[in-house]
């Protein structure tokens, strides 16, 4: 077994892809800036340049001098809102990422954060403070929405388990039924913010009933910022699923199922459990980043939610890609997503730029930075000729299943042949479709 | 050479070379007007790159192809085609719900103004197919007929396109012995008739039984090409393996003692039909002893495994394993007396993208030695993995570490063979445990499964390979269309009565 160098390794190739499409992601922004910027009269070169420092630098911008040109420091506001928001999005894309790794694609976690932060606003607002001590309401409150987010999840799970049903398909119709469904708890229950009555369609802050996360200083630390305790709760979060998945039986079993579902039920592993499982895991962490956002008291939840998903849910797909599916990648991952919001928040305050620029902008460099996966196979190919040279040593096996391959594909392309392909053991294949009913 | 002429295609010096390996190392293939030429090889030896070569699909780095003495550049399967080179795959590529007709005649159909002209092709199929003795019924569709005449079809389809160079990669893993008998007569009349046949296949039997002349590669390396009336199996095995290999199971007769398995009435759905795909099997497996289910594919032998190992369910009937009846037990529970190596190794027998050492413990990681209150033991599994790849002389690049979908096929056979013997259970079910593996590779496996044996397991053998049923079991148990029709003695019996029964011309 030969050493390989740190550059050759993996790990340093996935952060290095990673890494490569959120700078082309942010370069591709900054074009836009510019073509955006030279074609609109009000803007113009200046506000460009100001532009792609924001979209670059947003995080540290301070804001106008007198003179006014913009000014970079440690802001303590903008880097606390960023952890701030970054708290759900570890957890959706924990979620994601998660599921991922055991071979579920949970597009459920929109849904599973609804009834996430369904259960815990109601939890949260309905056992009165003056009994039981606020701390232990919000226990309750995280953890009670984690348990119905855990359950959502399983409902796909469990279709996809026992009726075959792509987990796909199913995330997508429970996303949807919770939509209508918190939307109509909220609107039989009195928990409709009726004393702010400035803003309307608002369910209470938590904050109303004293129960809020707890700031740990770090309000301190970032002074003017939002920040709570709940990034520490996700960052723990993330340190737990990586052991999970990485140290213990429980997430052997579950990759082993995610990655060869046959031959786990042969090895006497629960298959259809652990499916169920694992969508139960991914639910009751989408919903912990719902319930860590509003439970943190200074939110304010809109419940007519019936036309709409939460985006949080959605981006914990990207964050998930981004991280390629690395529960402590994760971390940094959706990090990176809400600086992106905070310098988009920047460039709207700051500059000409209007707000949906802004958001066009961010969504590019989003739908880049998902390539990262793709980038880590060109660089895995890139990387190739020094490997080569360490397997030359080897002189054990030739490589006979690729071999095998190629002639199948030779008869693929075979002129005259009907292209039909017959997988080897198609027969059994067949069968055993049979037996998963 | 003035006898150049003689050959029809010839392979010189081809050097083809992957990242990290030399897959065909100066590799020299004449093939002359009117011989069946064999190319002998073990897995990964080559043989399909010098085929996917020929065929264009890659360009060697050296070397050069000519047909009829003369040089040509084949760059694409187009190419190949219209130098009249054709193949028989071993998975037939078919189209199901066509006629055999349709299927012959697709992708190279006579049209006039868009419409097919069938009753043409007709005739010339029809003509093709007295000529060459291969009878086909043109109008039934492909699901219906029988394997052999599905092989048949292929080769029609090859001489309908007027190929003179015919490539059969390994045509006979699918046959019985009589089909296999009609295939070599065929192949015969082939040749008589000026056609030159290429045989792909690493079954000894067959190729001296056929073949001309012989080519045999190792590793890359082009070994040499013999006659083959100047030869014999021993000295062709030791050409491709490298080393003298036992050709014959060394074993002695076996002693069976007490009852181990006990299936009665065994009735399993099919899953694709409303028949029973099992039905009423009843037999026993004792200690000490080698029972084979033979049989042609696909006649119940996959489903009562799947019964018996738990996969599926029994639909009636019972099983009793050392005593305890686990007709409706938990793969898990019925595991716990059963070893189980998988007829599908990348389907059932592996986690491909899982490291070999993941992989060895498939069924016992939770098992307390590999594990702590949860906590996979990683020092514990790598021990216990690194000693199994030592025992089993398993090979891959990085050791335990290496993912399993990057190894060969026959150290990832061992690696199941290991992983299934060392968890020393009372019972060993082996499903083609040899299927597409080399000489020395079977070698292994066949002196392991009698060691197992004589160490007083039972072991239950499904097999569709017939030397190896003859040659390794204590007793045959012949299935045909889920029932055991016939039950053997391998020292009273030979291949040709096997075959009756098999093909279900034959009762108890």
């Amino acid at each position: 077994m030969e050493k390989k160098s740190f550059f050759a390794s993996d790990s340093f190739r996935s952060v290095l892809a990673s890494l490569i499409s959120i700078l082309a992601g942010m370069a591709v922004g900054a074009v836009i800036i510019a073509i955006v910027g030279f074609k609109d009269p009000s803007l113009g070169a200046n506000s460009v340049w100001d532009g792609i420092r924001l979209v670059f630098g947003g995080l540290f911008s301070t804001g106008r001098d007198a003179s006014g040109s913009l000014t970079w420091g440690f802001n303590s506001a903008n880097m606390g809102n960023m952890l701030f928001r970054a708290t759900p999005l570890i957890m959706t894309g924990l979620s994601v990422a998660m599921a991922y790794k055991t071979g579920l694609f949970n597009i459920g976690a929109p849904g599973q954060y609804l009834m996430g932060t369904m259960v815990s606003l109601i939890v949260a607002l309905s056992i009165p403070s003056w009994v039981v001590p606020p701390q232990i309401i919000w226990f309750l409150a995280f953890f009670a929405g984690m348990v119905a987010g855990a359950l959502w999840g399983m409902v796909a799970g469990a279709m996809k388990a026992f009726l075959n049903i792509n987990e796909v398909l199913a995330c997508i119709m429970t996303n949807w039924i919770a939509a209508n469904l918190v939307t109509f708890v909220f609107d039989i229950t009195a928990y409709k913010n009726v004393v702010e009555n400035t803003k309307s369609g608002y369910i209470y802050k938590t904050s109303f009933n004293n129960v809020q996360t707890a700031k740990m200083g770090l309000d301190k630390i970032f002074a003017g910022s939002q920040i709570n305790a709940g990034i520490l709760v996700a960052i723990l979060f993330a340190v737990g699923v990586y052991i999970l998945m990485d140290k213990t039986t429980l997430g052997f079993q579950l990759k082993a199922c995610g990655s060869n579902r046959h031959a786990s039920r042969y090895a006497g592993i629960r298959d259809r459990r652990n499916i169920v499982l694992s969508m139960g895991i991914a639910g009751a962490l989408s919903a912990g980043g719902a319930a860590l956002y509003n439970l943190a008291g200074n939110t304010e939840f809109f419940w007519s939610t019936y036309q709409s998903l939460p985006a949080i849910g959605f981006n914990g797909i990207p964050v998930a890609l981004l991280a390629l599916c690395n529960p402590i990648g994760v971390i940094f991952a959706a990090m990176f997503m809400s600086m992106l919001s905070i310098a988009g928040l920047q460039l709207s305050n700051l500059t000409a730029y209007n707000e949906y620029i802004t958001d066009v902008i961010i969504s590019v460099i989003v739908y880049l930075s998902a390539f990262s996966l793709f980038i880590r196979t060109l660089l895995k190919n890139v990387g190739k000729k020094p490997e080569t040279v360490n397997a030359n040593a080897e002189p054990a096996p030739a490589p006979a299943p690729a071999d095998e391959e190629t002639v199948s594909s030779a008869a693929e392309t075979a002129p005259g042949d009907p292209g039909e392909v017959t997988a080897p053991g198609q027969e059994a294949n067949t069968e055993e479709g049979g037996t998963e009913e | 050479m003035d006898n150049s002429q003689d050959y029809v295609i010839e392979m010189l010096h081809i050097t083809k070379v992957f990242p990290g390996i030399i897959a065909n190392d100066d590799i020299t293939l004449q093939l002359r007007r009117g011989e069946i030429h064999a190319l002998l090889g073990e897995n990964g030896a080559g043989k399909s790159t010098l085929m996917s070569v020929l065929f264009g699909l890659y360009q060697p780095e050296k070397g050069e192809i000519r047909k009829n003495g003369q040089k040509v550049v084949i760059n694409d399967p187009n190419d190949a085609t219209a130098l009249g080179i054709g193949m028989v795959h071993q998975h037939f590529k078919l189209v199901e719900v066509f006629t055999v007709l349709e299927n012959i005649i697709l992708g190279a159909e006579t049209t006039k103004m868009g419409f097919i002209q069938k009753a043409e092709a007709r005739r010339k199929v029809e003509e093709l197919s007295k000529k060459y003795g291969l009878s086909v019924d043109l109008d039934a569709k492909v699901e219906d007929i029988t394997v052999g005449m599905q092989q048949r079809v292929e080769i029609l389809k090859m001489l309908y396109r007027d190929n003179e160079i015919l490539i059969f990669d390994e045509p006979t893993a699918v046959l019985t012995p009589q089909e296999i008998d009609e295939l070599m007569k065929v192949m015969k009349n082939l040749v008589a008739e000026g056609k030159s046949i290429l045989f792909i296949s690493h079954k000894l039997n067959e190729i001296m039984a056929v073949s001309d002349r012989v080519s045999v590669l190792r590793k890359g390396k082009y070994i040499g090409t013999i006659e083959t009336a100047g030869t014999t199996k021993q000295e062709l095995s030791s050409m491709m393996v490298g080393r003298p290999v036992q050709l014959e199971i060394d074993k002695t007769p076996a002693q069976p003692k007490e009852e181990i398995l006990k299936v009665e009435n065994v009735c399993i759905k099919s899953h694709v039909h409303d028949r029973d795909a099992v039905h009423n099997v009843t037999f026993t497996v004792h200690a000490g002893e080698i029972v084979c289910l033979a049989g042609i594919d696909g006649n119940g032998q996959t489903e009562f495994i799947y019964g018996l190992s738990g996969l599926d369910k029994l639909s009636s009937g019972s099983i009793t394993l050392c005593g305890e009846d686990i007709s409706h037990a938990t793969i898990r529970d019925k595991s716990k007396n059963m070893s189980h190596i998988p007829e599908d190794r990348h389907k059932h027998g592996l986690v491909l993208d899982f490291q070999l050492q993941e992989n060895m413990v498939l069924q016992r990681f939770e098992e307390s030695k590999f594990q702590h209150n949860g906590f996979i033991d990683r020092k514990a599994v790598r021990e216990y993995s690194d000693r199994l790849i030592r025992e089993y002389d398993v090979r891959s690049g990085q050791g335990s570490i290496t993912v399993a979908r990057s190894m060969s096929g026959g150290n990832q056979q061992k690696a199941i063979i290991a992983r299934e013997i060392d968890r020393d259970k009372a019972l060993i079910v082996a499903v083609q445990p040899t299927r597409g593996l080399d000489v020395g590779a079977i070698e292994f496996i066949h002196s392991q499964i009698v060691k197992e044996r004589d160490r007083g397991k039972a072991v239950l053998l499904v097999s569709l390979e017939l030397d190896e049923v003859m040659s390794l079991s204590d007793r045959i148990l012949v299935m045909h269309n889920g029932e055991i029709v016939g039950e053997l003695d391998p020292k009273k019996t030979n291949v040709q009565e096997l075959g009756l029964y098999m093909a279900g011309a034959k009762h108890m």
